[in-house]
């Protein structure tokens, strides 16, 4: 630092103490010595004292329980430190942000590299600083507050300011080297919400060649328009839930910052060392404007330029620390689910059922061409459904009914409950769902709402879809190929179907869609931002007269889940993590029941199996009365296994198994889970039952129990 | 350069030591399998990323099993061959300062490095301790071709001893050498495919014009493998997918056909218990079983998502134990896979059926089709073991749904056959009971006239204007000259009928598709017809011909007016409309051995049909021979600048269209 600087530094410093800080400074105990000068002491409460440097707003807290220290930046360099001067203002100041020229050129700035005002004033047990890009016209307020489990920090929306027009703010980085540590010199590693969980390991070097970003909730299909696709890949999963976090230590300390508002626009990006610098660290971006590409012929010339409207939403990150026991990936876990108990997102929920439930998803039937028109392939009537499931003979079926529309599963579904003729009646269909009911099951009908099938009659294409920032229709893929509604088309058909659904049967509804996917809609006459979206759709779902469960659905989804479906097993297996780690099934665990993908589809069913008992996962199964050839010239064939006479019994022998396991652990939260050995894992749960799995092909001793290869045992922990 | 090898236990158990014992559960790449139709359908997967394997090497090109049982790899960058233990450290290094650029790499029984070295363009063969043995240049023999030049990229060494070396650009094939540096011949070249586009641009082209733009010139191969029988696998890089991988037997002919490849393919290895895999440059791994038959592709280019799994620049693979590794010489790394549980079934049915246990192998397939029903390749095992052990009727089905027509029509031939011999004797006794009863009966009806009532009706019938027109149809099969001559007089035919006839024509077109048996059909099934098409075609080009049949007439003094050329031409069609159904049905009877039958009856057919349009066209216009042989040649011209014109049009106005909504999109951008 040169002396200028420091002087500078030093002076705004002692202003600021001297006009604001400095009775409650001076009341204060003597300061750690590990603390600069320039951090003064601003809040603290019974687990943690709060320390903050008000010319970089970066700040120091220090954890009571465990004397632990958290650094919010990178203070000094060290000899073998890799920053330049750019990334070294980015790890020390707290706030930094990118801004956008007229030629949509984008470049960072910081906080202590920029000509810049900063305004600090105290608040109830923390600060609030304006700060002021000056080169660049814009400014912001930055509120950091401490509270009882950690740091709060907020960026209210309506506090962004953009004075010069030739610049824009695009991106906003808040606090990048909280926590970051040098190569390995650590033992530890950040947590992904990469499928169900990520770690990377802290290490000297990594096998990464570009950094982990992703954007929460998956890319903005409103400003991308069409989703890309390429048979040959399986589309990695999006972030689901806005949380990651970072050991110290495993059993010594940890962090877990948690976006409560502001997710939409959220992205977060993780440096593991040896990539650009030695340090790992990871953090939240979050995007105010964006750059697009409009094309203006159909050959793919076109202008690059920034949207017209900035992104309104507010910032509310909570960062909670952890330390001793809770410190690991399963602490992390549960301090994020006590977050969303007290929230009132995770509610118990009672279910008399002393079984495990079983997802069976029955193809009603899809419909295939025949010259002109248009037949059904009738592959599961309602009748049928009734056979098979008196034959399976399971106490907890949760059956969902996929195709039930007139001509089946890839038409559109009706603005009110019709039911395909050639699969049955209405009041077939009621009794089924009461018998189901009585029998100790759930009857759902599958929905995909959000989308507007490709081709298909029963909407309107000029109306009724959403529209990209590039004025063309989104487009995508789920099940079928769709376009996506706009949110007057989706809320008008949702509720007029669902409401006609709660007059007519006891059924729940199967949400597929609207879970996982969150576009923005610019089409003129309604637009709609992502964060409004979020409201949105959490108003309309929220006021369903029906019971809902969801296919993967995002956390802000959670507070309506009875059921969670197709979770993934595990993450999307990016070279430079080290494991993936059940941090999701612990966060649902004892709230919400989760189910896997369908099992049909698995290539490993018995490794597959063993990795839903460990997770505390519960099986799913795709069904068919017919054999499932019969669909084959349907826009259905990508369900390539199904029939009853095939599956039926591998239902009923991985119901029974599963069922003798994970039955006594049945809506008890995850405590623990640790490696016995390699590929041998120990699930603890809340009523002290524990599930030893073990991958291996030896067998396995653990106390006093003898696991065989590839198997899994419940413990019964009497101490 | 891969061999099979018999694997050492004890040595996978090595190998596999370091590596963790459970997969990631999810893989980033969907794999397909042939499903109906030929068409790539999806499917469980087969192989699951296990690990990736950082190496200190630089840009690598060879992997290779050793009959020792360790892994060895050519580090084309460094100039060296490694060995590597079971930790996939390197554990020893060898010819450092004899190589350049190793690329190819073969290590036989006795220890001895073939080393194929693309810096020296030379042939380097190490001791066991890595030291010299030989250095082989370009062969000097004549035979070699004396201005070829000799760029030995891999090689393979066969059980004689013999070296097949892939020489870049080699146009003959592989070069096959000895050990001591003698040329013995090409192997396997492959042959140059001309197109039509091809012919015409070389009709059309200047010398100069030809240089830059055309390779006629076969593609070589770009990798090689040998089985345990010595038989030689090549791929080849930028030829068409279904010639891209060739088996050749002693005698340097292909066995393979109609292969589902790639155009990019890098590298194969043909493993003991007859499975081909291959690797391409788009990351993507295709295995088949030793006839060719695709079993599974997988795979995705790594671009910038870097998951596991994900080949970046692939440039050898082989298989241990049931693992497939692949080297990845952009990443430096070895890539493995883990065969599934799926995988295995298939695999273990696959060497059975390999083997020549078509019976045994059937529990396996029946066991792959519980876990993915659309799997072909399996019931193409059952249908061979139900045809094994005579089970005809379960065999026709199989092979049906396996779309297999030599099969089905082997079993069609057996299930005829044995109704032939049961009913032959008494359908034949039948057949001259029912002559004798109708030459008896004709004899007496003369006598008696029984009939005389129902002739009557008949003649009246004849009164009725369709009915005289739908008769008059059988008077060209006798009379066609004089037939359309009454047309022109307006004697007999209508408009009308001829309208019906042509409805009836692409009606039995279509009719004629769905009714042919599977075996001449050309569809996989009624499904896959298009018969939009279909119809398109069919009226398209009656439309065109009629036409343009008459606006050519009409200024070279053709006399035809209109309603006689739609009349004329629709009574020519008389031979598909009457024979065209019949064919179809009596293709269900047929076998392969009989193809002559259906084809033959098909090209008659066709050909009287042209005959009668040509004597439409002379009688009706009143031409002679050769004014009729020119009107025909112009109206078939005609059509083609019809559809041409049609051509032209719609791109300019899809031009015209994209202009305007540019313009529009640029002022809603910018104003």
């Amino acid at each position: 630092m040169r002396p200028f600087t420091r002087l500078f530094l030093t002076l705004c410093l002692l202003l600021t103490i001297g006009l604001f800080l400095a009775p409650r400074a001076s009341a204060a105990p003597a300061q750690p010595q590990e603390i600069p000068p320039s951090y003064q002491r601003t809040a603290e409460n019974e687990t943690f004292e709060l320390y903050v440097d008000s010319s970089t707003l970066a700040f120091k807290l220090l954890d009571k329980r465990s004397g632990y220290l958290w650094h919010s930046g990178i203070d000094e360099l060290q000899q073998g430190d890799r920053l330049n001067k750019s990334w070294r203002a980015f790890a020390q100041s707290g706030v930094s942000i990118e801004y956008l020229d007229e030629k949509a050129i984008s470049k960072r700035i910081s906080i202590t590299n920029a000509g810049r005002t900063l305004n600090v004033t105290p608040i109830e047990a923390g600060i609030e600083a304006e700060v002021k890009f000056e080169e660049v016209g814009i400014s912001l307020r930055v509120r950091l507050r401490l509270e009882a489990d950690g740091v709060r920090v907020e960026v209210p929306s309506e506090s962004i300011r953009q004075e010069n027009p030739a610049f824009r703010l695009g991106l906003v980085y808040l606090y990048p080297f909280l926590g970051a540590t040098r190569g390995g010199s650590t033992p530890g590693y950040m947590f992904l919400p990469d499928g169900t969980g990520s770690l990377i390991r802290f290490a000297d070097s990594t096998k990464a060649k570009n950094m982990f970003y992703g954007r929460y909730y998956g890319a903005d299909l409103g400003m991308i328009g069409v989703m890309p696709y390429d048979p040959a890949i399986k589309r990695a999963y999006p972030i689901s839930f806005p949380v990651f976090g970072m050991v110290h230590g495993e059993k010594g300390n940890a962090f877990l910052a948690v976006v409560e508002d502001g997710a939409a626009y959220g992205e977060l990006q993780a440096h593991p060392a040896g990539i650009i610098t030695n340090f790992n660290f990871l953090y939240n971006a979050f995007i105010y404007n964006e750059s697009y590409f409009q094309a203006t012929n159909r050959s793919g010339a076109g202008v690059t330029t920034i949207q017209r409207q900035t992104n309104e939403f507010d910032v509310v990150v909570h960062y909670r620390f952890l330390q001793g026991d809770a410190a690991d990936y399963v602490g992390m876990a549960r301090s994020y689910q006590q977050y969303l108990v007290e929230k009132g997102v995770l509610k118990k929920a009672p279910d008399p059922n002393p079984n495990i439930g079983i997802r069976l998803e029955f193809l009603g039937g899809d419909k295939e061409k025949v010259l002109f028109w248009h037949r059904f392939v009738p592959m599961t009537t309602l009748r049928q459904m009734q056979t098979l499931l008196d034959r399976l003979q399971i106490p907890n079926p949760q059956v969902i009914y996929f195709g039930w529309q007139p001509l089946g599963a890839s038409s559109m579904p009706p603005l009110s409950l019709k039911l395909e003729g050639g699969l049955g009646t209405l009041t077939e269909l009621r009794s089924l769902a009461e018998n189901l009911a009585a029998n100790g099951g759930r009857f759902s009908l599958y929905l995909d709402p959000q989308a507007a099938l490709w081709q298909e009659k029963g909407y309107s294409p000029r109306r009724d879809l959403a529209m990209a920032i590039t004025s063309v229709t989104l487009e995508g893929y789920n099940r079928y190929h769709n376009s996506y509604f706009t949110l007057d088309a989706l809320r008008r058909r949702y509720t007029a179907l669902t409401e006609d659904i709660a007059a007519s049967l006891e059924a729940d509804l199967a949400l597929d869609g609207i879970g996982f996917t969150l576009y923005s809609d610019f089409r003129e006459s309604a637009p709609l931002n992502r964060q409004q979206a979020i409201r949105a759709y959490q108003d309309m779902l929220g006021k369903s007269p029906v019971r809902l469960g969801f296919y993967r659905p995002n956390d802000y989804l959670w507070s309506l889940t009875s059921a969670y479906y197709d979770m993934p097993l595990g993450d999307n297996g990016y070279i430079y993590t080290s494991e993936a780690v059940p941090f999701l099934p612990i966060v649902l665990s004892g709230y919400v029941p989760y189910y896997g993908a369908a099992l049909n589809f698995s290539p490993n069913l018995e490794e597959d199996i063993l990795r839903h008992i460990d997770y505390g996962m519960y099986p799913s199964f795709f069904l068919t009365y017919e054999p499932t050839a019969k669909m084959l010239d349907t826009r259905s064939n990508w369900i390539y296994t199904s029939s009853y006479d095939q599956w039926g019994e591998q239902i009923r022998q991985t119901y029974a198994r599963m069922n003798a396991l994970l039955a006594p652990v049945r809506g008890q939260p995850i405590t623990a889970r640790r490696e016995l050995r390699e590929d041998i894992f120990i699930i603890t749960y809340a009523n002290g039952k524990q599930i030893v799995v073990n991958y291996t092909d030896q067998p396995v001793s653990y106390r006093g129990v003898v696991i065989p290869p590839r198997d899994a045992a419940l413990v019964e922990n009497t101490p | 350069m891969k061999r099979t090898l018999p694997l050492l236990l004890f040595a996978i158990l090595l190998l596999t030591a370091a590596l963790p014992a459970r997969t990631r559960a999810l893989s980033p790449y969907t794999t397909w399998a042939r499903g109906p139709g030929g068409v790539p359908y999806p499917t469980q997967d087969a192989y699951t990323p296990l690990d990736e394997i950082d190496l200190p090497l630089a840009s690598p090109e060879e992997l290779f099993l050793a009959p020792d049982g360790f892994l060895y790899v050519a580090d084309t960058g460094n100039g060296r061959i490694v060995k590597l233990d079971g930790d996939f450290q390197i554990a020893a290094e060898f010819g450092h300062g004899l190589l350049q650029a190793p690329t190819g790499l073969f290590i036989d029984e006795d220890g001895f490095f073939y080393i194929a070295d693309a810096g020296k363009n030379a042939i380097v063969i190490l001791n066991q301790d890595g030291s010299l043995r030989a250095e082989l240049g370009r062969p000097s023999e004549p035979l070699f071709g004396t201005r070829r030049e000799f760029l030995p990229r891999k090689l393979i060494l066969d059980a004689r001893k013999n070296l097949y070396i892939v020489s870049e650009g080699s146009v003959d094939g592989l070069v096959m050498m000895n050990t001591a540096g003698n040329f013995i011949g090409y192997f396997g070249a492959n042959r140059a495919q001309m197109s039509l586009k091809m012919i015409l641009q070389r009709m059309f082209l200047t010398e100069e014009q030809l240089e830059q733009f055309i390779k006629t010139e076969a593609a070589s191969p770009s990798n090689l493998a040998i089985d345990r029988q010595s038989l030689i696998y090549t791929v080849t890089a930028g030829t068409s997918r279904d010639r891209s991988i060739r088996k050749f037997n002693i005698a340097g002919t292909n066995l393979l056909q109609n292969v589902f490849g790639s155009t990019t393919f890098r590298d194969l290895h043909v493993s003991e218990n007859g499975l081909l895999a291959a690797v391409d440059a788009d990351g993507k791994i295709y295995e088949y079983n030793a006839n060719g038959v695709l079993l599974f592709v997988f795979g995705a280019k790594d671009t910038a998502d870097q998951r596991l799994g994900m080949l970046a620049n692939p440039a050898s693979i082989e298989r241990v134990g049931s693992d497939l590794y692949v080297l990845d010489k952009d990443k430096n790394a070895i890539l493995i896979y883990r065969a599934t549980d799926f995988a295995k079934r298939v695999h273990e049915g696959v060497r059975l059926y390999m083997d020549g246990f078509y019976v045994e192998a059937k529990p396996h397939f029946e066991n792959v089709l519980t876990y993915n029903g659309l799997f072909i390749m399996a019931y193409q095992g059952i249908a061979d073991a139900y045809y094994k052990q005579n089970d005809y009727s379960r065999a026709l089905q199989a092979y049906r749904t396996a779309e297999d027509r030599n099969g089905y029509s082997e079993t069609f031939w057996e299930l005829r056959n044995a109704v032939l011999q049961q009913y032959l004797g008494s359908a034949l006794l039948a057949l001259f009971g029912l002559w004798l009863a109708s030459a008896v009966f004709t004899r007496l009806e003369k006598r008696f006239g029984w009939l005389d009532p129902l002739r009557q009706k008949a003649r009246q019938l004849q009164n009725i204007r369709l009915v005289d027109d739908f008769l008059f149809m059988f008077r060209f099969i006798k009379q066609p000259a004089d037939s359309f001559y009454y047309i022109k007089k307006d004697q007999r035919g209508s408009l009308t009928f001829a309208f019906l006839l042509y409805l009836w024509v692409v009606i039995a077109r279509l009719l004629s598709l769905y009714l042919t048996a599977f075996i001449f059909s050309p569809y996989p099934s009624p499904a896959w017809i298009p018969f939009e098409t279909e119809i398109v075609y069919a009226l398209l080009a009656l439309l065109l011909w009629n036409a343009a049949n008459y606006l050519v007439s009409t200024i070279s003094d053709g006399e035809g007016r209109l309603r006689d050329v739609l009349i004329g031409s629709a009574y020519s069609l008389f031979p598909y409309a009457l024979f065209a159904l019949p064919i179809a049905l009596l293709s269900n009877l047929l076998t392969l051995n009989e193809t002559f039958l259906y084809t033959f009856s098909t090209q008659i057919m066709w050909f009287w049909t042209g005959l009668m349009l040509f004597i439409m066209v002379k009688e009706i216009h009143n031409y002679s021979l050769s004014e009729t042989i020119r009107n025909i040649l112009t109206t078939l011209f005609t059509m083609a600048m019809f559809l041409l014109t049609a051509y032209i049009l719609y791109v300019l106005f899809n031009q015209l269209y994209e202009f305007v909504l540019a313009i529009i999109q640029e002022i809603g951008l910018r104003g």
